[in-house]
């Protein structure tokens, strides 16, 4: 992988890489890759699933319950005056 | 049922060998009388009471407040739970070194890795009696670290124990499984952490766990999973097939199983792929580390926390999993990837017609020295987990067990039955360790 492509990707992951990192991943993930181009030998398969067991008919009820005292989950954020603060969008 | 240690044993242990995270403020629980047997947790899996960090600083500081279900499950049965056990980060390893905090040391070698990712698993129940500990496999999380501290390590079925408090790695891949030191044991938690969970719906799938006796016949050993080892571990695991023949009139068949050799590459794909999407939420604003730099751009903000707290083998695996799945490479490397699986879990089901397990060893060396570890490159690493790939890509229920030693030090034996079918796995640990004395190290304070 050249630098450049690191240094996109590296863009889309939101992390910031210095020059050394740059360098190293570049080197690591080449590697990698190439190793994964044995997929290209396998053979083809008609079917394919996102798991690895047949997970269908598993969506429970819709109905309200609280599970956790929101109280808690607000107390380990950064709050002000109750609502959730966060960076600036634009 | 259990001797447990004294409160000051354990933090000496701990102190030595790196085992914990994090240790219960409150361990008096160890003397009371009857002492109450106790349990570890994966610093991966939500307590209450402790931080959950899953190895790495991004997560400091964040104290879940609810219990993933299996720790709740082993709490409602009266175990006492003494810490959260030292990880790679984020299960992103083979050797318990990718650490954000305490790298654990093997117990019968302190200069040796536990194995990964639960490295403190494996040398809490190697090194305290009656334990038993929760850990979580991916890619072999499990299996990997049991084997190099001579203890059984149970990678459920995926799907079969609740993954709800669970932290993220790979959701196609996570399981939670136990780490003990005899077969009993296993036998005892394994119905207690299983079952269906409305928190996760993909443990809603599952066929009740039938534990009823299967008496495992007849097995098979893939050629494809016989090379690459080292002669000591060959060695080893010829003799226990022949003791497996000989004692316990086990038939053992070769096969060949091909698409073995795609497991790995498939298997990485998919873990870096769903691990970097997993991997988003850590951004400085809802768990763990808190950026107070609120006037920054969310780009910088985001990228200044991440850039700032991840390890660079989850950095490694961002960017990878970021790659693999970008515009243009989706079909060459992650829906073929899925592809890749299928066909292994075929040839799986194929061998596993006429036999009742497939038997491999668990890991191609027995526990490297730290300094080994250091001057492996990252693909080298990676390929270390060839052997424990195959089940874990294909959801498959596997267990390791001690099968030997080499100048000291533990090799294990991984055997994977057909999905749901725990009871082969169970009957295979209970007749071989009926006959095979199973060593535990010997520690003086």
């Amino acid at each position: 992988m050249d630098i450049e492509t690191v240094r996109k990707v590296a863009r889309v992951a939101r992390l910031r890489l210095t020059p050394s990192e740059e360098m190293q991943f570049a080197q690591d993930l080449e590697e990698v890759l190439q190793y994964f181009s044995l997929l290209d030998e396998a053979p083809q398969v008609e079917t394919h699933d996102f798991n690895p067991v047949r997970v269908a008919d598993i969506l429970r009820e819709d109905e309200p319950s609280r599970d956790v005292n929101a109280e808690r989950l607000r107390d380990s954020m950064d709050t002000y005056n109750d609502m959730v603060r966060g960076p600036r969008l634009s | 049922m259990s001797c447990c240690p004294s409160p000051e044993r354990l933090i000496q242990l701990n102190e030595r060998f790196r085992i914990f995270s994090e240790l219960a403020d409150d361990l008096s629980g160890l003397q009371e009388y009857p002492p109450r047997p106790t349990f570890s947790a994966k610093d991966s899996l939500c307590a209450v009471g402790f931080q959950a960090r899953a190895g790495s600083r991004i997560l400091e500081g964040y104290r879940p407040p609810f219990d993933a279900t299996p720790v709740w499950r082993m709490r409602q049965e009266g175990m006492l739970l003494i810490g959260k056990t030292n990880m790679d980060e984020f299960g992103f390893g083979t050797f318990s070194t990718n650490s954000g905090y305490d790298v654990p040391r093997n117990p019968f070698d302190e200069d040796r890795a536990c194995g990964g990712s639960s490295g403190g698993a494996a040398a809490a129940t190697s090194l305290l009696e009656g334990h038993v500990a929760l850990g979580a496999s991916t890619g072999g999380s499990i299996s990997c670290p049991a084997s190099f501290c001579g203890v059984l390590g149970l990678t459920p079925t995926y799907g079969r124990v609740s993954r709800y408090g669970l932290i993220d790695y790979g959701n196609s891949l996570d399981k939670v499984g136990l780490l003990a030191r005899d077969a009993a044991t296993l036998r005892t938690w394994l119905p207690i952490i299983s079952g269906p969970d409305p928190k996760d719906p993909t443990s809603c799938v599952q066929p009740m766990l039938d534990l009823t006796p299967r008496r495992v016949e007849r097995v098979a050993v893939p050629k494809e999973a016989m090379q690459n080892l080292s002669s000591g571990v060959e060695a080893r695991f010829a003799e226990s097939l022949l003791r497996l023949q000989e004692e316990h009139d086990v038939l053992i068949d070769e096969v060949s199983m091909p698409s073995l050799r795609y497991a790995l590459s498939a298997y990485y794909v998919l873990a870096t792929s769903e691990a970097s999407t997993n991997l988003a939420r850590y951004c400085g604003m809802r768990f763990g580390v808190r950026n107070s730099n609120i006037s920054q751009h969310f780009n910088d903000f985001f990228s200044e926390t991440r850039s700032a707290n991840f390890g660079v083998e989850a950095k490694r695996r961002i960017l990878l999993g970021t790659y693999a799945r970008m515009v243009g490479f989706r079909d060459r490397y992650y829906m073929k990837a899925l592809a890749v699986r299928q066909l292994v879990i075929s040839e799986y089901k194929r061998v596993l017609q006429d036999h009742d397990l497939v038997l491999t060893p668990t890991m191609p060396f027995v526990a490297p020295r730290f300094s080994e570890i250091e001057r492996m490159r990252p693909l080298e690493a990676y390929q270390a987990d060839f052997l424990t790939v195959p089940p874990n890509l294909a959801g498959l229920p596997h267990l390791t067990l001690p099968c030997g030693y080499l100048e000291g030090l533990p090799v294990g034996m991984q055997a994977v039955a057909s999905h749901w079918e725990e009871r082969a796995l169970l009957d295979i640990a209970e007749r071989w360790t009926s006959r095979f004395h199973v060593r535990f190290p010997e520690v003086s304070l």
